[in-house]
């Protein structure tokens, strides 16, 4: 599965998007803010896990984060180059 | 009305009377460690625990063996039974009274317990705990558990205070504890919410809070013949109605619980010697809690914290932390805040790293905690 | 103090009633609590996020102010939220202890960790509703209806406050729930 879908697969999972398919995230759309899926600080926290739970990557501060998470393509590309799993 | 203060205990790290918990933030000591790996956790942390010797010893010689009515006590109840017993010997009551009221305060009880093989589920709950200290006590009411998060301190002296002015009952042992386990430091960790260092309470270098094992006990009466002595005067809870982990970016549940003590008590910003506040040294609290002192108008008022001694010490916090401000201001002092030191908020509270004298003798206690919840409560010395 | 209850409801994973008629009750398929979100078209996807304690007060909440009627999440603080039960958070927290069993496989998780407080669902309630009043949990040793009465008139003493939102919401899982909501005025 290509890097973007396979976020987006996890993505619903822990974070709970019950109505969501993988079709319905734009990977460019922001991740934050009222337009787009409109996730929150727990949210951020939950993707810091999900990243070092499934590809070894840790972040230990949340701020980095913001950049991080912009988008699911954002994401995608931060895993692509930091992947240690 | 007077609601009177007639009995206390904090049972913390440091000692198990209040005598010697006053002493040792007066001398500006702590038991905040870092741990590297506490209980093989896979992260260092800075936190205050009890000593198990020292409370077993003390639990061994000060419980009366004969009124136990279980074969074990986990830490927990340890800590509660012996804070309340120090209390009631601390004042003459008869808990056996239809007129006495047990009140308790945690955020997770024995949730340690959870980590067993084959939990005893039905002990985990803190009201367990509280129907065995009023069993203990030979106490016939239903006792009252606040759970609300690390305001319950606060929310349980709120109950207290209305059960004692409703005329339900005319006395209220207030009891607040709770003790670590890997559950409560890695939940903690996992908000990335704790600081391997010192906490530093509205630092510009704070990097999170430290966590404290405690419990405290106070026990207020009816007393309108009261002459002397320290009388609570109104408590508030109010909601952010915001978000469930994150403090409100206006202060707002702070701003209305302070509002509302204030009116209720007739205290003015001039009348308070300080506001003794939550203090957690995570950067989101200590902002929010300096826009709603501004907008409180009581920006003028000296703050102290008191995380920086005992750690953030969960339903303990706000029965600690009001005894511990009562008795220093009875000496006139309004304790240091421990581990300040240059002021990173961006509202202007008049927070200190040393002791100050103050004449006066008034102070509104504050805290604030997940849920979106926060309390006030104000206390005045006669 | 003279108060009087102006609706009721009780929710269990068989049946939902609403001021003593019973409404809805649960048939074959996804769970009932998840039934009733989409019956009555809650549209409020934090839903999805919560634990089955605040699932249940959320629903419990949710028809129990539809029965009050009037204009609703207009910011007030008149209005406290109360809540009750013996086993606290005892469904997160074995969920958030999962997830810390397994020194192999430990990965706290923070979204799990958030709800294992009792009174998120009073905050949940608060925040939907926009009410800035009292929000409160307490816990009890058995259900008592004459504590859970004494515990809604001592909110009532508040001066800001004049309704209490109260109840007894115990969730042992999505299976093992049982709310009973009051609306309570002064």
């Amino acid at each position: 599965m290509e890097l973007t879908e396979e976020l987006k697969t996890k993505m619903i999972e822990v974070l709970n998007l019950e109505e969501m398919t993988p079709a319905d995230i734009d990977e460019n759309a922001p991740l934050f803010g009222d337009e787009g899926l409109g996730l929150d600080s727990i949210d951020v926290l939950e993707l810091i896990v999900l990243l070092e739970r499934n590809y070894g990557i840790k972040i230990a501060d949340p701020k980095q984060g913001k950049e991080i998470f912009a988008s699911v393509r954002t994401m995608a590309d931060y895993v692509a180059a930091n992947r240690t799993k | 009305m007077i609601i009177r203060k007639i009995g206390e205990n904090i049972l913390s790290p440091i000692s198990f009377t209040t005598e010697e918990n006053l002493a040792a933030v007066m001398a500006g000591r702590s038991a905040l460690r870092r741990y590297d790996s506490l209980w093989g956790l896979p992260f260092p942390c800075f936190a205050s625990l009890i000593p198990d010797d020292l409370l077993e010893s003390a639990f061994e010689s000060d419980v009366e063996k004969g009124r136990l009515l279980m074969d074990s006590y986990t830490k927990f109840e340890k800590v509660v039974l012996l804070s309340a017993v120090k209390a009631l010997d601390s004042c003459k009551i008869d808990a056996t009274s239809e007129r006495v009221v047990f009140i308790l305060s945690s955020t997770k009880g024995n949730v340690g317990l959870l980590a067993d093989e084959n939990p005893d589920v039905e002990r985990v709950t803190p009201a367990h705990t509280a129907r065995m200290v009023a069993r203990y006590f030979g106490n016939p009411n239903m006792p009252i558990t606040v759970s609300n998060a690390c305001i319950s301190g606060l929310c349980a002296q709120i109950e207290a205070f209305r059960c004692l002015r409703s005329g339900q009952y005319d006395t209220a042992v207030v009891i607040g504890a709770d003790v670590l386990s890997p559950f409560i430091v890695a939940g903690f960790q996992s908000l990335k919410a704790l600081s391997d260092e010192q906490c530093r309470p509205f630092s510009a270098n704070r990097k999170g809070l430290n966590l404290g094992e405690a419990a405290a006990t106070v026990v207020y009466t009816v007393d309108d013949a009261a002459e002397d002595g320290w009388r609570m005067l109104a408590g508030a809870v109010r909601n952010d109605a915001n978000h469930i982990s994150g403090p409100s970016r206006t202060g707002e549940g702070s701003y209305r619980a302070l509002c509302s003590v204030l009116d209720d008590s007739g205290l003015t910003a001039d009348d308070l010697a300080c506001l003794n506040v939550h203090g957690t040294s995570t950067l989101y609290n200590d902002e929010m809690e300096s826009i709603a002192i501004n907008r409180a108008g009581l920006s003028g008022v000296p703050v102290n914290a008191m995380k920086g001694y005992f750690g953030h010490t969960l339903g303990a916090a706000g029965i600690l932390e009001t005894l511990l401000t009562m008795r220093a201001l009875e000496n006139g002092k309004v304790p240091a805040t421990r581990g300040f030191d240059e002021l990173g908020v961006s509202m202007p509270v008049q927070v200190s790293a040393e002791h100050l004298d103050t004449g006066k003798k008034a102070f509104v206690k504050l805290l604030s905690g997940f849920g979106g919840c926060n309390a006030a409560a104000a206390f005045v010395k006669v | 103090m003279e108060t009087m209850v102006t609706h009721r409801v009780k929710l269990t994973p068989e049946c939902l009633e609403v001021d003593g008629q019973r409404v809805a009750e649960a048939v074959a398929g996804e769970s009932f609590l998840m039934q009733l979100y989409r019956k009555y078209g809650m549209g409020y996807p934090k839903f999805f996020k919560m634990d089955v304690l605040c699932r249940v007060g959320f629903i419990a909440s949710e028809l129990l102010l539809a029965a009050e009627g009037g204009e609703r999440f207009v910011p007030r603080a008149d209005r406290a939220v109360i809540l009750f039960n013996r086993n606290t958070s005892l469904h997160a927290d074995r969920s958030f202890q999962a997830t810390i069993a397994d020194a192999e496989d430990f990965y706290p998780s923070p979204s799990v960790f958030v709800y294992t407080l009792p009174n998120i669902v009073t905050g949940e309630i608060a925040i939907r509703n926009k009410y800035h009043g009292e929000s409160e949990f307490i816990l009890l040793p058995e259900k008592s209806e004459t504590a859970m009465n004494q515990a809604v008139e001592r909110a009532l003493m508040d001066k800001e406050t004049t309704s209490v939102l109260a109840g007894w919401v115990e969730a042992l899982s999505e299976e093992e729930y049982e709310a009973e909501m009051e609306l309570v005025s002064s």
